[in-house]
């Protein structure tokens, strides 16, 4: 019993607010690394941006459900000694506290290949849902990202959902369909 | 293998380390590894990674075909067989929910429903609600039968036996050192002392060290990232099993035990009853560290189970 004794009654120590570490970021892969884990075989990756018509928006959002944020399209033609191998998708979706860079591959079958996380940032308060905030990480380069505090690395943390990277691999399939195809 | 201080000086230091995430579980699964070359390390992390999306295809509630949702659509008319990982959680959860005198279920799975947390599927009978944990029957050949009209979830339980197989595949791979994070779900292994960060449950994007580990598992539960309104109250996905209800969102509860699943599971019973929790955590040798918001200096005040000899883990 004494250990629920002390279970109940000893707050064992008070951590202050200062022992917070602030908010953080990790990149996992530049997207060169991203084209290579998820196309090993390819030899070439070829841009092909599309920058959406209105039309296309709203074809986009009624086949996935999902509502479409920026008209551009970041993708690129995955080729293996010349030939079509599939698609590499490069998009960004945020949440309440996280913002994520990620990639999709379609493969020639039109089916979904793999999805790799890029990057992830997460914030105190509400600066993920401004655009200016946001606009600061778009088209960066691998290397000039933000720098993870080193020791902070193993955190374990309540489950954090991962259901607008669900929906935006659903938008992706969808914009594959409608302009890629 | 020699001796190992004289294996410490013959092996090169490891030059290869990887990081990863993708999307799966439900949540983010992050696996981090160190070897001695690229090649072995990526090819270490995608096994890794397949173990995790085998559970993920296995266990899922969402996915038609798991084998989650044949037992629920299937199971009460007749004997439903599944894949070993499957018995093996299933197992592993019929022992936990004994060993807690049902504070662990995995039948709460129509509450979840209800407050909105798991999908509705159309094509599952509908349930009799006097149903719980002893009346999944586990019959011979990984064949399962539900007694009663009910529906099971194993995500918390199964997302740590994910990273329990990731880490294992990990080793295989030949990986010096490791650790897979499946959204708060998290097991390490390698030579290094390493420090175990939470959230601030009042803040959850603020980080706290909590102690310090070598090798071994955690797991924390908490509501802040699963919150729901649910009729005018901020509700989360941790149900007392015995009264159906949500738990509140102030606390966040840490477990540490020998593997991922057994801590997942501990962290629904610490929440449930945290005065009863001492007896079941010491069975499994486990310690569990409960977090709360404290208003009066914004800080968090810390409780701990303590007891548990893994003596690995310290606070910082």
């Amino acid at each position: 019993m004494s250990n629920l004794d002390r279970w109940l009654m000893i707050p064992a120590l008070i951590l202050p607010a200062a022992a917070s570490a602030p908010a953080f970021a990790v990149q996992y892969l530049s997207v060169e690394q991203a084209q290579k884990a998820l196309f090993p075989g390819a030899d070439q990756f070829e841009a092909r941006p599309v920058a959406l018509s209105a039309a296309q928006r709203s074809a986009i959002e009624s086949a996935s459900g999902v509502r479409v944020r920026t008209a551009e399209v970041n993708a690129w033609q995955a080729k293996q000694g010349g030939k079509a191998a599939g698609w590499f998708m490069l998009d960004e979706v945020y949440g309440k506290h996280e913002f994520i860079t990620y990639a999709v591959a379609i493969g020639l079958d039109g089916a979904v290949k793999g999805v790799e996380i890029l990057d992830y940032r997460e914030t105190h308060g509400g600066e993920v849902q401004n655009p200016k905030w946001r606009a600061q990480f778009t088209g960066k380069k691998a290397g000039d990202t933000l720098k993870l505090d080193e020791d902070i690395k193993n955190i374990s943390g309540a489950t954090l959902s991962c259901k607008h990277l669900t929906d935006g691999v659903k938008r992706l399939l969808a914009t594959y369909e409608a302009v890629l195809k | 293998m020699n001796a190992p201080v004289d294996a410490a000086l013959l092996q090169p230091q490891p030059c290869a380390e990887h990081l990863r995430a993708r999307p799966l579980l439900g949540t983010l699964v992050e696996i981090a590894a160190a070897g001695a070359t690229p090649e072995q390390v990526q090819a270490g992390i995608e096994c890794a990674f397949q173990a995790v999306e085998m559970v993920h295809a296995l266990m899922s509630y969402h996915a038609a075909d798991s084998d989650v949702s044949h037992i629920n659509r299937c199971a009460f008319e007749r004997p439903v067989p599944v894949h070993e990982h499957t018995w093996r959680v299933l197992a592993a959860a019929r022992e936990m929910a004994e060993a807690s005198g049902g504070l662990f279920d995995i039948s709460i799975a129509p509450t979840l429903t209800q407050l909105g947390f798991l999908p509705r599927h159309a094509d599952f009978p509908r349930i009799s609600g006097r149903g719980d944990w002893r009346h999944v029957a586990l019959l011979p050949d990984n064949r399962v039968r539900l007694m009663r009209r009910l529906r099971i979830d194993l995500s918390g339980i199964a997302k740590g036996y994910a990273v329990d197989l990731a880490i294992k595949a990990l080793m295989d791979s030949g990986i010096s050192a490791g650790r897979v994070n499946a959204g708060g779900d998290l097991r390490l292994f390698g030579d290094a002392t390493q420090t175990l960060h939470v959230r601030h449950p009042g803040a959850p994007t603020s980080i706290v060290p909590l102690v310090e580990l070598r090798a071994g598992a955690a797991a924390t539960s908490a509501g802040y990232y699963t919150q729901r309104r649910h009729r005018g109250r901020m509700i989360t996905p941790l149900i007392h099993p015995h009264t159906r209800a949500a738990c509140g969102v102030e606390r966040s509860v840490t477990v540490l035990a020998q593997d991922c699943m057994t801590a997942d599971a501990l962290t629904k019973v610490v929440h449930a009853e945290p005065a009863q929790a001492g007896a079941v955590l010491s069975r499994f040798n486990a310690r569990a560290l409960m977090l709360e918001h404290d208003p009066a200096s914004g800080g968090c005040r810390i409780f701990d189970s303590g007891a548990s000899d893994s003596g690995q883990a310290r606070h910082v």
